[in-house]
């Protein structure tokens, strides 16, 4: 039946403009008249906010407008939240601090000018008055009685504490041979995409219509939630996504700027843009990350999971900003992963502190509860003194478990692993990396004096969340075909896969497809590209829009040709009569005939389009086990990352060299979150990460090249068999790369309990066993 | 937007300079303030916009470009410092609608996906391989340890470049 396209691996469409530097990322976007606006930043983690004077930097020449939260009206909007358990204490953002800053970076004023320096010139004339409050910056700490309160609806700075269960925990604990215990921490750190946050906002004289072009994740959104704050119909906003240079999960946000540009656009009557400079983007970005996990496990001696029961404590920062809770309630969610496990009961707390909000970021959960499980794990089996592949094993689902219902419910979805073939994966994974002949290896390395370890992580995702997607397909009176999506990619290859998937409906050549993305003039509804669901409900939209396009065209060509429906096929960009290849009608010549006037069979509604909305609560689980090989340096602590293995099972891959491409890529910032990124506070709540000089990310010399292999268990929950996928590598990277860390030193009597394990923090663990020469290490 | 900014720099006592520049073989004469960075020369004086900046700290690459042939970091020298030099910029590597053969590469060996550093890693190849052939996979992840990606795990790059080295005849 033609040319197939889903499952080719071709290259992308999106990359000559990439390429001849002809992209249009925001930055890029000159408007005539444009002007500049740079916010006023708190430099106190904590503080009363006295009083805010921007008389002074409005009067300088070149400044338009200058202005602070008393200029927001008597009642400021605060930015709404998405998730609200039942347990929250609300502490909404608003765009500018109005009597207290929280943490340092938060907006307190703002100016508007002919040019970013000058903009910025104006800052250093705003007077404002603060009087400094005690900070705390660790979220134990703040749980504690007598700390510093951030919120007075919250005096124990408890945001939400959501508890998850599922089974008979308290038996499964009380008829456990084994009850083995720990704290696990994974650090603050996250998505710091290539290019910064960025919004350029105009209205226009004519249609009194606001035109926003934002780097985000979700155009729609932010489009419904700036018309509810700024109190105008939706239908006076556009939003429109360019090109955007990477988002990770930290441009689904909505952002303090994202509202102040358009508000200040509205206020001077000119288009207004905004930058986020490096500097910014380290102090106000979406941080993740950030939990304490104390988990309890509860087995046979035979390794035989009973139960798992835990509690994490999420570092949420100052404010809930939308998806504030998530990661909290999905790393509980996430807890058990891919294993059975009778029983579970996990407490989540979202604890608040002087430090940026934090969010979502690739993974947005998992890769926190993956660590938990696959670290603990390690430990369970050497306590047992059982082989650390044998201990998964014997705890992975089966095929024949499937689909597997995990009894919680996150996120207003069921938690239901639709489909799998875990063991397969497994030993997939443990061949290709050679586990078995690994052994001999570490020890004849450990007799040279060399450290090297071999680290497994199995996890899984929660993919292509729901509720819907939109996606539509048209055909104009040329016969060009185009679609709109409401995703909005930042990197993917997303308008390739949709092609792709488009050119199988309607035998086009797929490079021919227009493909657009996240203009909410194009597309009423959308949701945005997040939570790996691009594939599983964009992909999905585009199959619907395309099918319908495709029976239109068919019954169109058929009354043009005189023959049945029945009796049309499309190939090559023509519509003809079954075995008659010559009696066909092209793509132009059935979409002339569609336009009003034009010459339809009887009752037939004219144009050549198809808008389709997917709705869909049950999400996809892809899942995966990644395995790393580490050397690390008993000198200096320094690790370095050998082989690398991934076994990814993601149902249908749409197209391989993409898919590859978000595994290689997860990977290293797996890899960057297990050995260096961190995002540190000082006591004060001073940030000390605030470049890329301090904020490490793995470079070319620190990255292995990832070796995958692919299952294709399909999903029954969608058309295509698709699960979401790229938010995997992320999650399997932390941790296989920690626990092979863990396994290269912990023969020396430590354990590795945390990450980053920076050069530093290795050197210290093995010298706290005596293993590491006394000296060694300190000028490395 | 130029005039304004010049009326305003008058203002406030900010210095500006005429400048000449030959960027991808054309020249371009521009009056700008002393204290502009030659990345924001580019992109807002030239409409040069291929050259990205990732964080004005001289730390991530995105705005390599080549001054009289050797890559330096755009976002690190003013404006006024380039006078009288020659500049490559990411849009003046293909020649009309043929990709150079190192963008070329990057397209077929899955080099880039958001795209955001591609500019950066553009130039540094190009400089890398213009005096390099048969480079080994160390020498250039070597090569490439000075532009920051986010996105590709650097093993698309690093193929894109190995591909480069074998097409392009240099
Ligand atoms: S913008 Fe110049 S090095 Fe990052
Ligand atoms: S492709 Fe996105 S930063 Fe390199």
């Amino acid at each position: 039946m033609g040319v197939k396209m889903v499952g080719a691996s071709v290259r992308r469409m999106e990359d000559p403009r990439l390429l001849r530097g002809e992209a249009a990322f925001v930055d890029d976007i000159r408007l005539p008249g444009v002007l500049h606006m740079a916010v006023l930043r708190s430099p106190h983690a904590h503080a009363r906010l006295l009083s805010v004077d921007v008389r002074a930097a409005r009067e300088l020449p070149g400044v338009v407008d200058a202005f602070s939260a008393a200029d927001l009206g008597a009642e400021p909007p605060g930015i709404p939240f998405f998730y609200n358990p039942a347990s929250f204490r609300p502490a909404p953002q608003y765009p500018l601090a109005t009597d207290t800053v929280r943490y340092v970076g938060e907006g307190v004023a703002v100016v508007v000018a002919e040019s970013r320096h000058l903009a910025e010139d104006a800052l250093e004339l705003i007077e404002v008055d603060y009087e400094p409050l005690e900070a705390v910056v660790d979220a134990y700490a703040a749980i504690q009685p007598g700390a510093p309160v951030l919120h007075e609806n919250a005096p124990d700075n408890v945001a939400a504490t959501m508890v998850y269960e599922s089974g008979d925990v308290e038996a499964a604990f009380a008829g456990a041979d084994r009850v083995i215990s720990k704290r696990l921490d994974m650090q603050r750190y996250t998505g710091i995409p290539m290019e910064t946050r960025g919004v350029v906002g105009h209205r226009d004289a004519v249609t009194a219509e606001m035109t926003i072009w934002a780097s985000t994740q979700w155009p729609h959104t932010m489009r419904t939630v700036l018309a509810g704050m700024l109190a105008v119909p939706a239908r006076s906003i556009r939003v429109i996504t360019p090109d955007i240079g990477g988002g990770f999960g930290i441009k689904a946000d909505f952002y303090p700027e994202d509202f102040l540009v358009p508000f200040a656009a509205g206020r001077v009557g000119r288009p207004v843009k905004w930058i986020e400079d490096r500097n910014e983007h380290f102090l106000t970005i979406a941080h993740s990350r950030e939990q304490i996990h104390e988990v309890e496990i509860a087995l046979r001696d035979d390794g035989t999971i009973l139960g798992l029961r835990a509690r994490h404590i999420t570092d949420c920062g100052a404010y809930q900003r939308p998806l504030g809770l998530v990661n909290a309630s999905l790393a509980a969610t996430s807890l058990a992963g891919i294993y059975r496990v009778p029983a579970l009961r996990v407490e989540a707390v979202c604890a608040s502190t002087n430090k940026a909000p934090a969010s979502a970021y690739r993974g947005a959960g998992a890769p926190e509860a993956t660590f938990a499980r696959e670290r603990l794990l390690d430990i369970v089996a050497r306590e047992l003194g059982m082989d650390r592949a044998e201990l998964r094993r014997k705890n992975l689902l089966t095929p024949e478990e499937m689909p597997y219902d995990t009894g919680l419910v996150s996120l207003e979805a069921a938690v239901i692993l639709d489909s799998g073939s875990f063991p397969a994966a497994f030993e997939q994974a443990l061949d290709m990396a050679d586990y078995a002949g690994f052994a001999a290896r570490q020890q004849a390395a450990r007799e040279e004096g060399r450290l090297i370890g071999m680290g497994i992580c199995v996890y899984h995702q929660l993919t292509g969340t729901g509720p819907f997607e939109g996606g539509s397909v048209r055909v104009d009176p040329t016969g060009e075909v185009t679609i709109n999506s409401g995703a909005a990619p930042q990197g993917q290859g997303t308008a390739t896969m949709l092609a792709q998937i488009a050119a199988d409906e309607l035998q086009v050549p797929h490079d021919t497809i227009k493909v657009v993305f996240g203009d909410t003039g194009r597309l009423a509804h959308g949701m945005g590209t997040y939570a790996s669901r691009n594939a599983v409900m964009a992909g999905t939209a585009v199959v619907m829009a395309s099918t319908k396009v495709r029976e239109k065209a068919l019954a169109l060509a058929a009354h043009l040709v005189e023959a049945d429906p029945s009796d049309m096929v499309l190939e090559d960009g023509y519509a003809h009569v079954k075995g008659v290849p010559t009696t066909r009608v092209s793509w132009a010549e059935i979409a002339a005939a569609a336009t009003p006037g034009g010459n339809r069979p009887e009752g037939m509604e004219p144009d050549l389009e198809s808008v389709q909305y997917f709705e869909n609560m049950a999400a996809p689980y892809s899942y995966g086990i990644h395995i790393a090989e580490v050397e690390v340096d008993p000198d200096t602590g320094v690790t370095t990352v050998g082989r690398y293995v991934v076994v990814n099972d993601a149902g249908t891959i749409v197209n391989p060299r993409n898919a590859e491409g978000q595994i290689a890529g997860g990977v290293a910032q797996g890899l960057g979150g297990a050995l260096m990124e961190e995002l540190v506070y000082g006591p004060d709540g001073q940030p000390q990460s605030t470049s890329f000089l301090d904020y490490l990310i793995p470079g070319s010399l620190d990255v292995p090249d990832v070796e995958i292999g692919h299952l294709e268990t399909k999903s029954p929950l969608n058309p295509l068999g698709v699960k979401g996928m790229g938010e995997g590598g992320a999650i399997g990277g932390h941790s296989a790369v920690a626990n092979a860390v863990a396994d290269a030193i912990e023969h020396l009597g430590c354990t590795v309990t945390r990450t980053p394990l920076k050069p530093a923090t290795v050197w210290e663990l093995m010298r706290s066993t005596g293993a590491a020469p006394a000296g060694a290490g300190t000028t490395a | 937007m130029d005039v304004d900014e010049r009326t305003t720099a008058d203002h406030v006592g900010l210095r500006e300079k005429t400048i000449t520049v030959t960027v991808n073989g054309d020249s371009y004469q521009r009056t700008v303030p002393v204290r502009r960075s030659l990345v924001d020369f580019l992109r807002e004086d030239l409409g040069l916009t291929g050259s990205h900046v990732g964080c004005e700290q001289g730390v991530c690459g995105a705005c390599t470009v080549l001054l009289d042939g050797e890559p330096i970091r755009a976002c690190l020298m003013f404006a006024v410092q380039a006078d009288g030099n020659e500049l490559t910029t990411v849009e003046g590597l293909a020649s009309g609608e043929e990709l150079h053969p190192i963008q070329q590469a990057f397209w077929d060996h899955h080099g880039l996906q958001c795209g955001f550093c591609t500019p950066g890693f553009l130039l540094t190849t190009y400089d890398f391989l213009r005096e390099k052939h048969g480079a080994t996979e160390p020498e250039i992840r070597e090569a490439l340890s000075g532009n920051l990606c986010r996105c590709t795990g650097y093993q698309g790059i690093v193929r894109s470049v190995q591909a480069a080295d074998e097409t392009w005849e240099r």
